[in-house]
């Protein structure tokens, strides 16, 4: 790298770096306000001032992730008030307990569902996630586990067909129509989800096949004490027929966004189960989600301020100068390092001129590989949303200890998606021959 | 990764609160000022009517638009030319702008959109950077300033969006944002979503003007491989062809596409389709658009001189040549008006009785060595 190139953006990235880092890890501010502080500095130092119109434009790019997660965080502590949660998981540990692999590859592809739907990882990990997430710690997975299960499925769940973002969003930059891709989403995923559920859950699950532990019994007793009735089901049944209604009926359900249809789910929770604080469980669920919330904000702040003064371009043009050689290496990891900032942020950013590099190969089968490799976006801190909300629907403070058990699927999905680019031809042969 | 929980007081939260409220002021008073509509100097020859005219349930809204009418009196042609399109495509509007302000109709009839997405230019798309006006300086030292927008509708006028667009009549899947995207609408729906509206009322400005030749005026990235090039519909394809081999005669190199069947929602498809116009769309090279840019502000999107887009060159990732390391925005209008004069000046050999007349475009050198400016007219003084 010549100095000429170097100079200044990557001073200007080096020094927003070091001023998030040393705010969120020295001075141990919240790692939104050490971000908000890297994208200062950033606009300093390239002669900008404090760029209040930036900085504020920036947040806006996630104000619809930011009313999804607030909302979907409410509707999650709404299921749990009323008994909903652990009802459902005691009547599925009593019904699965002894077939392990049916159980976890069962569960994985629970977790996916919403995320097929939505394109969305968050929805996974705050619906299903949440809801098979105290199912299988009661079974003996391990916490840890069970939070990586939960944001490696979510993943998967993103990628997975009918909806997927990310390879819209690198279609849209190359003119592709979203056609063609059903086959090779799920190709690519479905694999993968079994790869995960017999990684993560099935040793644990299998240890206690058979077991007749009277301690799980009592807990079991304990957790059903609201009968699990089609009637307390209602707010997952108003949850999937909104957003499965919309989808796929378009001319008779209006549009609502999904921060509307968690919410009307959740108003729903009053007519069932355990009797609730409505303003308890939302305060406390925003409370919950405000960190999050605050990552996000400080995010659009720093990716703003990167575009503005040449970061942006200096991180995507020295990841494409990788010799040829190393494309492969460099896709691998540098669209997961920019999903640190977002994962469709690195769908758009980075897997369209990717995209360009390869336009020799298969173009569905490579956005496909592009896709799920930019879907590990998040799982990188700092927002890594898969992890955060994985860490906290099954109550791991620490969601570095989950990200760690994820490193293993992770590299698993990293190497299917380069598989899928290497042999891009023949695999789109076979795909359409199957 | 632990951080500090920081307690606060009474006192604390209002000091937060009234900091919160400054910053949303500063940053309001930005963004309206983007709210304001560019002044523009049209000839006196022109007629302004609305876009709503041709679907009255716009008037009001923030997509009506202005539509200029030239009509010289004689027999010829209809030709309708759209910019802003994208409103973060300056040379598309730009283009649009020194017609209305310089080109007299002598035979035929001229319909100039500047604005077609009205409501994106009073906002810039989240995470761009974008600057938000561009400046040019006229021959007597006044100064025009133009906004530079947003590729979509302002989102609050359509939102919340869904997370996938599916386009009408086709039922064709895009991602969500699309939806805002105003070619990405057509042929638009009366009874739609607002940015379907838009697109239905300029299908029917098309049809009820009959108009015989329409331009949709375009930019995109460096690394884009549509680019300097025209986009033609099958029935356009003829036309297009030799004013693409005019262009490469002038030193202009230019690529000729044909408008993709099975991409659905976009002008050279869906006007072709469904309008007897022969649609043309046209693109020129934009580097403050670009996903490979550097810094972004306004100096880029007027001289496109860009060193991150200088090593994309160098790396062999560029559709077009950047040879001296930037991408001007008067090179950009050239290209536009020059080809646009050449379907002008052709359109009567493939298309008997369609001939149409226009004077006052400028000429390629004369547009790159004047400027824009120089065919900007100065503001009314009052």
């Amino acid at each position: 790298m010549t100095l000429d190139w170097f100079w200044p953006e990557g001073f200007y990235a080096s020094m927003m770096i070091l001023a998030f880092a040393l705010g969120a890890f020295a001075l141990k501010l919240p790692i939104a306000v050490a971000m908000s502080g890297g994208a200062v500095l950033g606009a300093i130092l390239a002669g900008e001032g404090i760029p209040v119109r930036h900085l504020v434009e920036g947040m806006f790019g996630y104000i619809d992730t930011i009313l999804i997660i607030a909302t979907a965080m409410i509707f999650m502590k709404t299921v749990q008030a009323i008994g909903l949660m652990e009802s459902i998981a005691a009547w599925g540990i009593r019904r699965f307990r002894n077939y392990p692999v049916l159980l976890s590859i069962g569960v994985t592809l629970l977790i996916m569902f919403p995320g097929m739907l939505t394109g969305s990882s968050t929805a996974c990990c705050l619906t299903t996630g949440a809801l098979v997430a105290p199912v299988l710690m009661h079974l003996g997975v391990p916490r840890v586990k069970t939070g990586a299960l939960i944001a490696i499925a979510a993943l998967l769940g993103m990628i997975a067909p009918p909806i997927n973002i990310p390879v819209m969003i690198i279609g849209g930059g190359i003119d592709m129509p979203y056609v063609g891709f059903a086959v090779p989403l799920l190709a690519a995923t479905m694999p993968l989800a079994v790869f995960a559920a017999l990684l993560l859950a099935w040793p644990s699950l299998r240890r206690r096949e058979g077991q007749n532990d009277e301690a799980l019994e009592k807990e079991l007793a304990r957790m059903s004490s609201v009968p699990l009735t089609w009637r307390l089901c209602t707010p997952f049944a108003v949850l999937v027929v909104l957003m499965a209604g919309e989808q796929f009926m378009p001319q008779y359900f209006p549009f609502l966004g999904m921060p509307l249809q968690f919410l009307i789910a959740s108003a729903s929770a009053v007519f069932t189960g355990r009797r609730w604080n409505v303003l308890a469980s939302a305060t406390e669920a925003i409370d919950d989600a405000l960190p999050v919330l605050g990552i996000l904000m400080g995010v659009g702040m720093f990716i703003q301020v990167m575009t503005l003064n040449g970061v942006r371009g200096f991180v995507v043009i020295s990841a494409l100068s990788i010799p040829e050689w190393a494309l492969y290496l460099s896709i691998a990891v540098s669209i997961p390092a920019f999903g640190a900032i977002s994962s469709f942020g690195a769908a758009s950013v980075l897997g369209v001129p990717f995209m360009f590099a390869l336009l020799a190969k298969d173009q569905i089968i490579t956005a496909t590989a592009l896709a799920l490799i930019a879907s590990l976006g998040d799982l990188v801190p700092p927002t890594a949303l898969a992890g955060i909300f994985a860490g906290q629907v099954v109550g791991e403070k620490n969601y570095f200890k989950i990200l760690k058990v994820c490193v293993v699927p992770a590299v698993a999905i990293a190497l299917w998606g380069i598989a899928f680019i290497a042999y891009a031809g023949p695999l789109a042969s076979w795909l359409r021959w199957v | 990764m632990d951080s500090h929980r920081v307690s606060g007081n009474a006192a604390t939260a209002t000091l937060l609160f009234a900091l919160s409220l400054l910053v949303c002021w500063l940053a309001a008073r930005d963004f309206m000022k983007m709210w304001r509509d560019d002044v523009l100097v049209p000839l006196p020859e022109y007629r302004r009517i609305m876009l709503s005219d041709y679907l009255p349930k716009l008037a009001g809204t923030p997509v009506d638009t202005p539509v200029f009418i030239q009509d010289s009196g004689r027999p010829g042609a209809a030709v309708m030319v759209l910019g802003g399109t994208h409103p973060n495509e300056p040379s598309s509007f730009l283009s649009a702008v020194v017609l209305l302000e310089n080109a007299r109709v002598e035979a035929g009839r001229l319909i100039v959109v500047p604005f077609a997405m009205h409501a994106g230019f009073r906002h810039n798309f989240p995470q761009e950077a974008s600057p938000s006006f561009l400046h040019f300086t006229l021959p007597d030292g006044s100064e025009r300033v133009f906004r530079y927008g947003s590729r979509d509708m302002q989102h609050i006028l359509m939102w919340p969006g869904p997370d996938i667009y599916k386009h009408k009549p086709s039922g064709q899947e895009l991602s969500g944002n699309e939806n805002k995207n105003l070619n990405r609408s057509y042929p638009g729906d009366p009874n739609g979503t607002l940015a379907e509206q838009l697109g239905f009322a300029i299908m029917e400005l098309i049809r009820r003007e009959n108009v015989d030749l329409a331009f949709d005026l375009h930019e995109a990235s460096p690394e884009y491989p549509v680019i300097d090039a025209i986009v033609a519909h099958e029935r356009s394809m003829e036309l297009a062809a030799a004013v693409a081999m005019e262009l490469k005669g002038m030193d202009i190199e230019i690529r000729l596409e044909p408008s993709p069947k099975n991409l659905r929602g976009l002008s050279h498809r869906e006007w072709g389709d469904g309008t007897d116009t022969l649609p043309i769309l046209m693109e020129t090279a934009n580097p403050s658009q670009g996903r490979l840019r550097g810094r972004t502000d306004e100096a880029l999107a007027l001289t496109g001189k860009d060193k991150a887009y200088a090593k994309a060159r160098d790396m062999g990732n560029l559709f077009i040549p950047y040879s001296n390391g930037d991408q001007p925005v008067a090179l950009r209008v050239a290209r536009h008006l020059t080809a646009i004069r050449l379907f002008l000046e052709m359109l009567g050999l493939f298309h008997e009785g369609k001939d149409i007349v226009v004077e006052g475009i400028p000429h390629y050198e004369d547009m790159i060595a004047k400027g824009v400016g120089y065919y900007l007219k100065p503001l009314p003084i009052d």
